[in-house]
C-alpha cells in the first residue's frame, strides 16, 4: 500500500511539474520569439528596400511597394538610381516606364512625365512625388522625402 | 567560500548561502503564520490575488509592447499595426494586453464590491479601503490614458469627449483640459503626455500605493464579516496560494481565448480632421458616467446640467473613498447588524444597480 | 419776312461759315506738317488718358459701357487705348468737341466707328492676324486665329452674310475683353460650355439651322463635365477642346477617333487598328459616339457590354453573329474579375482585422486592379485573343489574392490549434493543482 502511495506520489509530481513546466515554456516560447528582431525592423511607411543595385539595367524601371502605394524604380543611362511614387497625379493610374520612349507613361490618359517625374504632356496636373533613394551595401533603400 | 551548510537555520548548500545574506526564512514564517478564514464568503477572498495577477500581467505584456510601440501620432498607429501583423505573436501580446485591462477593472470592481459588502473597511482596516479606492482611479487612469495609444478613431474622439468633460470642471476646468491635452487640443502633444503617464507617472504612483496596499492587508489580515463565524482556517501558504494558482490559470485560459478568438481591433488611423464617426463612445467602465452627463438636461436651475453630473460623480467618489470614516460602528462592535450597516448594504446594491443601468442604457439604446 | 425765307436765311449763313473755316482749316500749315509726319507728342500718355476715354467715362456710367469695362479690358493692360481700334484722334476733342476725335481723316487711324456685325472678324484680325505687331505684345502669340474661323461654320456663314452667327466678339466680348486664363473671362475653360450655349442651347435660334437638341444639357450630364466641375480637372474636355476654339466645327465622322483620341489614345488606336472600324458603314455610325454618345458621355460601365437588352453591343449585333458571342465573351469575363478582385478583398481585410499581415498580398492586388482596366480598354480592339491574354492575367491575380486570403485564414485556425494546445497545458495545471490541493489536505 506505501509502495503505490509512494509511486502515485511521485506520478503526481512528475505531473505537476510537467504540466507546469509545459505551461511556462507555452508562455515563454512566444515572448522569445516576439522579443527576437522580425524580418524587418520597423513599418515600411517611411522607408523601404526596393530592390538590390543590380536588379535594373541602365535604362530599365520597375514597380515596387512603398507602404500602401505603388513606387516606381528606375535606373537611368548614366546608373544612377531614381524613385517616384507610380501613382499618376491626375486620376490615379498606375504609371509605367517606356523603355522606347524613356518617359514615364500613364496608359490612362495618355499623360507623360520625363525621368525626373516633371509632366511633359498629357492631364496630369503636377509631377510625380519624387522620393529619396540611397544605396547601402548593395540595397536599394527609398525613403520619403 | 564553501557552499556547504553555514547556518543553524538555514537549508544545505546554496539556499543556506542565500539564507545568511538575504534571511528569506523570516519572510516564509511570515507567509506560514498567515491564516485564511473559511466561511461561506471566502470565495470573495480571491478577487484581491486575482486583480493583482491580472496588474502583473498588464505589467509584463505592457513592457513587452514597449519594445516596439512608437508614441507619436505619426507613428503610433503604424507601430501597433506592425506589432499586430509582424512581429511574432504581436498579434497575442497586444490582444491581452487590451482583454486583460478590461477584466482587470472588471475584477476590481468586484473586489472592491465584495469588500464593500464585507465590511471589510471596518476598523482597523480604513487606509486598506483608502488605498484601494486610490487604485481603482490609478487603474481607470491606465485605461484612459492607454485608450489613447494606438491612436485610431474611436481612441481619439473617445478622448477629446473625455478631456472636454475634465474641462467643465469649476475653477480648474481649463487648466485641467489643457494639462490633460498638452494644449487646447487633442494633438501628438497629448499622446505622449498619455504615453509619459501610462508607462512612468502611473506605475510609480501604483508601486507606492499598491506597496501600502499589500502591507495593510498582511500587516490587518483577512477581515471576517459581522455576524459570520468562520469554520475553520486554512494556511495562505501553500493551501490558499495553491487555490489562487488554479483560479490565476482559469484567468490565463480566459485571455488566452479571447486573444485567439476575439483579437483586439485596430480599426483606422485617427485623422482629426474628418468628422467624428457616428457612436463614439468611451470604453464600457466609464460609459456610465457618460450616461449621467448624457441624460442630465441642458441646465438646471440655471447651472449647466454638465457641471451638475460632474459635481454629482465626484461628490459620490469622495464619499466613497470616505465611507470606512462614516459607516463607523458605534463603540462595542457587536455581533448584531446596526441599522447604518443596513442602508449601507442597501446602498451598495443601489449603485451596483444604477452604475449596471446606466451602462446597459448606453448600450442598448 | 416769309416763313420760308425765314429759314434759308440762318442756313446759308451757316453754309458759309463751314465752308470759310474749311478753308482756312485746309490752308492752315499746321493741318498740312501734321498729315505728313506724326506729331511729337507733348508727354507721354497712358490709355486712359486718351481723349476717347476721358470723354466717354463722363458720358456713360452703366456697368457695360465701354470705359467702365476698359478698366478690366487686356488691351488697356496692354497700353492700347480705344482708338488703336476703332481710330480717331487721340488728343483731340478733349475741348468738348466729338468731332475732333471722331477724325475721319485722322492719319495714323481714320476713325471707324461702332463697326458692323458682319466685320467683326476683320476688324479684330487687323491687329490679331499680324504676326509682326503682335509680337511686340507676346513673343509667341497665334496669329491665326482668323485664318481658322474662316474655315469654320461660323465663318463660313459669316461670309455669306449670316448676322447671326459667332463672330469674335460673341465668345470675347467686346469691351472688357479679359485674358482666356482669366477665370472671370467668358471663354475660360469652366466659362466656355455656358458661353456656346448662349446661342447653342436657344432653340429659336438653333431651329432654322436644322439644329435639334440642346448639347449643353447633354454635356452637362457627361463624366467630362463631372471631371471639369465637381473634380476640378482642367484638363478635362470643353466645347472648345473637341469642337476647336476658332475654327468651330464638328469633327467629322471619319475623325471623330482622332478628336477623342487626343486624350484616349490607347483607346484611339485600338479603335482604327481594329477590322471592324475600317467595316463601319460611315453614314450608320460615328466611330466613338456610336456607343458613347457625342456630348452626353456617360461614365461606361460594364452594362455597355454584353448581350442583354439594353447594352450597346446589340444596337448593332445581331444574336448569334461574331460580335454578339465576343460581346457576351468579354462581358463574362469582365464580371468574373471583378467578383473575385472584391472577394479577394473581402477576404484579406477579414483577416486583417483579425491580425494577420497581408499588406504585401493586398499591394499584388492592385495588379489585378490595373489588368481589369487594361481589359476594359482592349474591348475597344474588338479583338478577343488580345482581350483574353489580358483578362486571363487580371484573373490570375485576383486568385491569388484569394489564395492568399485563404492562407492567412489558415493562419488564424494555426493560432486556433495553438490555443487549444495551450488551453490543454493549462488545464493540466489545473488538475495537478487540485490533486495537490487534496493531497496537502487529506
Amino acid at each position: 500500500m506505501g509502495e503505490s502511495d509512494a509511486t502515485r506520489r511521485g506520478f503526481l509530481n512528475w505531473f505537476l511539474g510537467t504540466s507546469v513546466g509545459a505551461l511556462c515554456v507555452s508562455v515563454f516560447y512566444p515572448v522569445a520569439r516576439y522579443i527576437s528582431p522580425p524580418e524587418i525592423p520597423e513599418a515600411e511607411t517611411a522607408r523601404v528596400t526596393a530592390g538590390h543595385e543590380e536588379d535594373l539595367r541602365p535604362g530599365e524601371a520597375k514597380i515596387f511597394r512603398f507602404g500602401h502605394t505603388p513606387g516606381i524604380l528606375l535606373r537611368t543611362p548614366e546608373g544612377n538610381h531614381r524613385a517616384f511614387s507610380a501613382t499618376c497625379t491626375h486620376l490615379n493610374c498606375t504609371v509605367q516606364f517606356r523603355g522606347d520612349l524613356k518617359q514615364i507613361w500613364c496608359a490612362c490618359h495618355n499623360g507623360f512625365y520625363d525621368t525626373s517625374g516633371q509632366v511633359v504632356s498629357g492631364p496630369p496636373p503636377r509631377p510625380l512625388e519624387e522620393y529619396a533613394v540611397n544605396v547601402t551595401g548593395g540595397e536599394i533603400i527609398v525613403s520619403r522625402k | 567560500m564553501s557552499l556547504e551548510r553555514t547556518g543553524a537555520d538555514g537549508g544545505g548548500g546554496l539556499m543556506g548561502w542565500l539564507e545568511e545574506r538575504l534571511g528569506l526564512s523570516n519572510l516564509v514564517a511570515l507567509g506560514r503564520k498567515k491564516q485564511v478564514p473559511l466561511h461561506r464568503h471566502t470565495i470573495w477572498y480571491y478577487f484581491g490575488g486575482m486583480s493583482a495577477f491580472l496588474f502583473g500581467i498588464q505589467v509584463a505584456t505592457g513592457i513587452l509592447l514597449l519594445l516596439y510601440y512608437r508614441p507619436s501620432a505619426e507613428e503610433a498607429f503604424e507601430s501597433v499595426q506592425f506589432l499586430m501583423t509582424r512581429v511574432p505573436f504581436g498579434w497575442l501580446v497586444r490582444s491581452i494586453h487590451s482583454w486583460s485591462a478590461n477584466l482587470l477593472i472588471f475584477v476590481l470592481f468586484v473586489h472592491m464590491f465584495s469588500v464593500f459588502f464585507m465590511r471589510a473597511y471596518r476598523k482597523p482596516r480604513e487606509l486598506t479601503w483608502v488605498t484601494g479606492v486610490f487604485l481603482l482611479f490609478l487603474m481607470l487612469g491606465f485605461g484612459f490614458s492607454g485608450y489613447l495609444l494606438p491612436w485610431n478613431m474611436l481612441a481619439f474622439f473617445a478622448t477629446q469627449v473625455g478631456t472636454e468633460v475634465a474641462g467643465a470642471l469649476p475653477f480648474i476646468g481649463d487648466f485641467a483640459l489643457r494639462f490633460l491635452r498638452g494644449g487646447t487640443q487633442v494633438t501628438g502633444g497629448t499622446l505622449t503626455r498619455f504615453y509619459g503617464m501610462h508607462v512612468a507617472v502611473l506605475p510609480a504612483i501604483t508601486t507606492a500605493v499598491l506597496g501600502l496596499h499589500l502591507y495593510l492587508v498582511q500587516k490587518h489580515g483577512m477581515s471576517v464579516p459581522q455576524g459570520v463565524a468562520p469554520r475553520g482556517h486554512h494556511a495562505f501558504f501553500p493551501n490558499f496560494l495553491l487555490r489562487d494558482l488554479i483560479g490565476w490559470c482559469v484567468a490565463l485560459a480566459c485571455l488566452a481565448t479571447l486573444a485567439a478568438v476575439f483579437p483586439w481591433e485596430l480599426g483606422e488611423k485617427a485623422d482629426p480632421f474628418a468628422p467624428a464617426p457616428a457612436g463614439i463612445r468611451p470604453e464600457w467602465y466609464f460609459v456610465w458616467m457618460f450616461q449621467v452627463l448624457k441624460i442630465l438636461p441642458g441646465h438646471v436651475a440655471g447651472i449647466e446640467g454638465e457641471l451638475i453630473g460632474i459635481l454629482a460623480i465626484t461628490l459620490a467618489a469622495i464619499f466613497w473613498l470616505m465611507v470606512p470614516f462614516i459607516d463607523r460602528d458605534p463603540a462595542g462592535a457587536g455581533e448584531s447588524r446596526s441599522r447604518r450597516a443596513t442602508l449601507f448594504t442597501v446602498m451598495g446594491w443601489l449603485a451596483i444597480a444604477v452604475l449596471c443601468a446606466l451602462t446597459a442604457k448606453e448600450y442598448l439604446s | 419776312m416769309s416763313r420760308g425765307a425765314a429759314r434759308a436765311w440762318p442756313l446759308a449763313l451757316s453754309a458759309a461759315a463751314a465752308w470759310l473755316a474749311l478753308a482756312a482749316g485746309s490752308a492752315s500749315p499746321d493741318l498740312l506738317a501734321q498729315s505728313k509726319e506724326p506729331p511729337a507728342p507733348e508727354r507721354r500718355f497712358g490709355p486712359f488718358e486718351s481723349s476717347c476715354f476721358t470723354c466717354h467715362a463722363e458720358m456713360d456710367d452703366s456697368e457695360q459701357s465701354p470705359a467702365v469695362l476698359a478698366k478690366q479690358d487686356v488691351h488697356f493692360a496692354a497700353g492700347l487705348s480705344c482708338h488703336d481700334c476703332h481710330g480717331g484722334n487721340p488728343r483731340g476733342g478733349f475741348d468738348g468737341d466729338p468731332e475732333a476725335a471722331h477724325d475721319t481723316l485722322f492719319p495714323q487711324g481714320a476713325f471707324r466707328g461702332k463697326p458692323d456685325r458682319l466685320a467683326a472678324p476683320l476688324f479684330c484680325a487687323r491687329c490679331h492676324a499680324d504676326a509682326t505687331y503682335m509680337k511686340r505684345f507676346d513673343p509667341q502669340a497665334r496669329v491665326d486665329q482668323h485664318s481658322e474661323y474662316v474655315t469654320s461654320v461660323h465663318g463660313r456663314r459669316n461670309a455669306a452674310g449670316d448676322a447671326n452667327v459667332a463672330t469674335c466678339v460673341d465668345c470675347h466680348g467686346m469691351h472688357g475683353i479679359l485674358a482666356v486664363k482669366d477665370p472671370r473671362a467668358p471663354v475660360y475653360a469652366l466659362n466656355v460650355a455656358a458661353t456656346c450655349a448662349r446661342c447653342h442651347s436657344n432653340q429659336e435660334l438653333m431651329t432654322p439651322y436644322g439644329r435639334r437638341g440642346d448639347p449643353h444639357a447633354d454635356y452637362k450630364k457627361s463624366v467630362h463635365a463631372h471631371a471639369l466641375y465637381e473634380m476640378g480637372d482642367l484638363s478635362a474636355p470643353t466645347c472648345n477642346d473637341c469642337h476647336g476654339s476658332h475654327g468651330a466645327a464638328p469633327p467629322g465622322v471619319d475623325t471623330i477617333a482622332n478628336v477623342c483620341g487626343s486624350c484616349h489614345g490607347r483607346e484611339a488606336t485600338l479603335f482604327r487598328d481594329a477590322e471592324m472600324s475600317r467595316n463601319m458603314n460611315l453614314e450608320a455610325c460615328i466611330q466613338c459616339a456610336v456607343c458613347h454618345s457625342n456630348h452626353a458621355i456617360e461614365r461606361p460601365t460594364i452594362e455597355m457590354l454584353g448581350t442583354h437588352p439594353g447594352s450597346t453591343c446589340v444596337g448593332c449585333h445581331l444574336e448569334g453573329d461574331a460580335g454578339w458571342k465576343a460581346a457576351g465573351s468579354m462581358r463574362e469575363s469582365l464580371e468574373r474579375i471583378g467578383v473575385r478582385l472584391g472577394e479577394a478583398r473581402d477576404l484579406l481585410d477579414r483577416a486583417e482585422r483579425a491580425g494577420v499581415e497581408v499588406g504585401p498580398d493586398r499591394f499584388a492586388l492592385q495588379e489585378g486592379d490595373d489588368n481589369l482596366i487594361e481589359a476594359r480598354v482592349l474591348v475597344h480592339g474588338f479583338d478577343l485573343g488580345r482581350f483574353n491574354e489580358t483578362a486571363d492575367k487580371g484573373l490570375a491575380a485576383a486568385e491569388a489574392g484569394i489564395a492568399a486570403g485563404q492562407r492567412a485564414f489558415a493562419e488564424l485556425r494555426f493560432r486556433r490549434v495553438g490555443l487549444g494546445l495551450s488551453l490543454v497545458v493549462i488545464a493540466a495545471v489545473i488538475i495537478a493543482l487540485a490533486i495537490t490541493i487534496r493531497r496537502i489536505e487529506a
